[in-house]
């Protein structure tokens, strides 16, 4: 059994938490990770105040286990969600694309334990200070929106910059990037892309497909010119926005209205050509389609293994 | 303190401190968001003043008021 500091922080057995993914982790996902003992976590995504409180809602109904909720700083709702999840007592808010400067006080004092997602020291050091309980570090390895730094040069870093719990995530798929994480200094996981074929995951099947039959090179990451990258999966889609990417004639504009609402065709749809099938590169190393439970008892049981035995190289 | 920010900010990119005035951009100088809040650490670590910096910082005058009223 792994117990870390993330475990008596946030009140779960595991420590693995299942990352914030717009238009995939609604609370059916969530519900069932923070039932297998892991912590499950609500995308409030681009939607507003009202949706994150049905998801909310059903998600208390499915488990009394702790549970958290995403929040895209960047949204426009994001003041809206913000006071939802304050309203709401959620156990855990998770924050990505911005600093949680606005919200972060009023949530720590309501005793909501807040993790920001951070790509770099300095960023992590400043959620630090404004009150953060502990910071997860994600490489640009990750599905989604993704930072400069990899997992492996992020996370030794921001650990040694901190004091407070860090979190590994991006490009971890197995107990061996789990027990990699350890080493580097994380007290847990965040995982996205491996609980993508879960069964509970309610993405359409097509994206499951995707996912199981995606290789190791398989991802691209566009929207650099953008200012913020995405990783997703090699299909027309991402082929023709990086063509454009590079196109000096299309606008940034007309770039962000092209990527506008790709990912929601491809989770809801399953549209192979217009749809932005987002995946980390660990996708070549997800081969089953299993439930919430048997992917955090697979890791964490290989993750224990592993880490037994490494002293086999200590002589 | 505008000096003080115009002294780190120049040694961190490699710019002529001459090339830097209150009214220049974070964007003009090719200052983007992960190195503004590296910047700000750093100025925190030089001067001890703590600030409440979001998004909406957009010029090196905007950082040198945030420092001073953080040192007030
Ligand atoms: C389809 C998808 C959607 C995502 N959406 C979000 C999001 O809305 N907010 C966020 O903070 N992170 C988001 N992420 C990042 C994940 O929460 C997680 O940190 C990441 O997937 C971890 O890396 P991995 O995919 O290599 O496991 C998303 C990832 C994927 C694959």
């Amino acid at each position: 059994m792994i117990h870390t500091a993330i475990c008596e922080l946030l009140g779960i057995r595991y420590p693995v938490l299942q990352g914030g993914m717009a238009w995939v982790s609604d609370a059916s996902l969530a519900g069932a990770v923070s039932n297998a003992g892991g912590l499950g976590i609500i995308a409030a995504m681009n939607a507003d105040g009202d949706y994150l409180r049905e998801q909310i809602r059903q998600t208390r109904a499915l488990t009394d286990k702790p549970f958290g909720v995403n929040i895209m700083l960047m949204s426009p709702y994001a003041p809206d969600v913000a006071q939802v999840a304050l309203d709401e007592k959620v156990p855990v808010i998770t924050t990505g694309a911005g600093l949680p400067s606005q919200y972060i006080r009023a949530w720590v004092q309501a005793g909501i334990r807040v993790l920001p997602v951070v790509p770099s020291v300095a960023i992590a050091r400043m959620v630090q200070r404004m009150g953060a309980h502990a910071v997860i570090a994600e490489g640009g390895e990750s599905g989604g929106h993704i930072g400069e730094l990899n997992t492996m040069a992020l996370v030794p870093q921001v650990v040694d910059a901190v004091d407070i719990p860090v979190i590994a995530a991006g490009g971890i798929g197995d107990g061996r990037g789990m027990a990699a994480a350890l080493m580097l200094g994380a007290c847990g996981v965040q995982m996205g892309t491996r609980f993508l074929v879960a069964h509970e995951c309610a993405i359409h099947e097509t994206y499951k497909e995707k996912i199981i039959k995606a290789k190791d090179i398989d991802t691209l990451a566009t929207g650099r010119r953008l200012g913020h990258p995405v990783r997703a999966l090699k299909n027309p889609f991402t082929r023709a926005f990086y063509a454009k990417e590079y196109d000096a004639g299309v606008s940034d504009q007309e770039l962000e209205a092209y990527g506008a609402g790709a990912l929601r065709l491809a989770a809801r749809e399953g549209d192979a050509q217009k749809g932005c099938f987002m995946a980390g590169q660990i996708a070549g190393l997800v081969q089953r389609r299993q439930s919430a439970a048997e992917i955090i008892n697979e890791v964490t049981g290989q993750a224990e293994t592993l880490l037994r035995g490494a002293c086999q190289w200590v002589k | 303190m505008f000096e003080t920010v115009v002294k780190v900010l120049a040694d961190y990119k490699d710019l002529s401190p001459d090339d830097i005035t209150a009214q220049s951009t974070f964007e003009q100088l090719g200052v983007d968001s992960l190195d503004t809040v590296e910047l700000v650490m750093t100025l925190e670590d030089e001067t001890g003043i703590k600030v409440e910096m979001n998004e909406k910082l957009k010029t090196v005058g905007e950082l040198v008021k945030l420092l001073e009223e953080g040192r007030a």
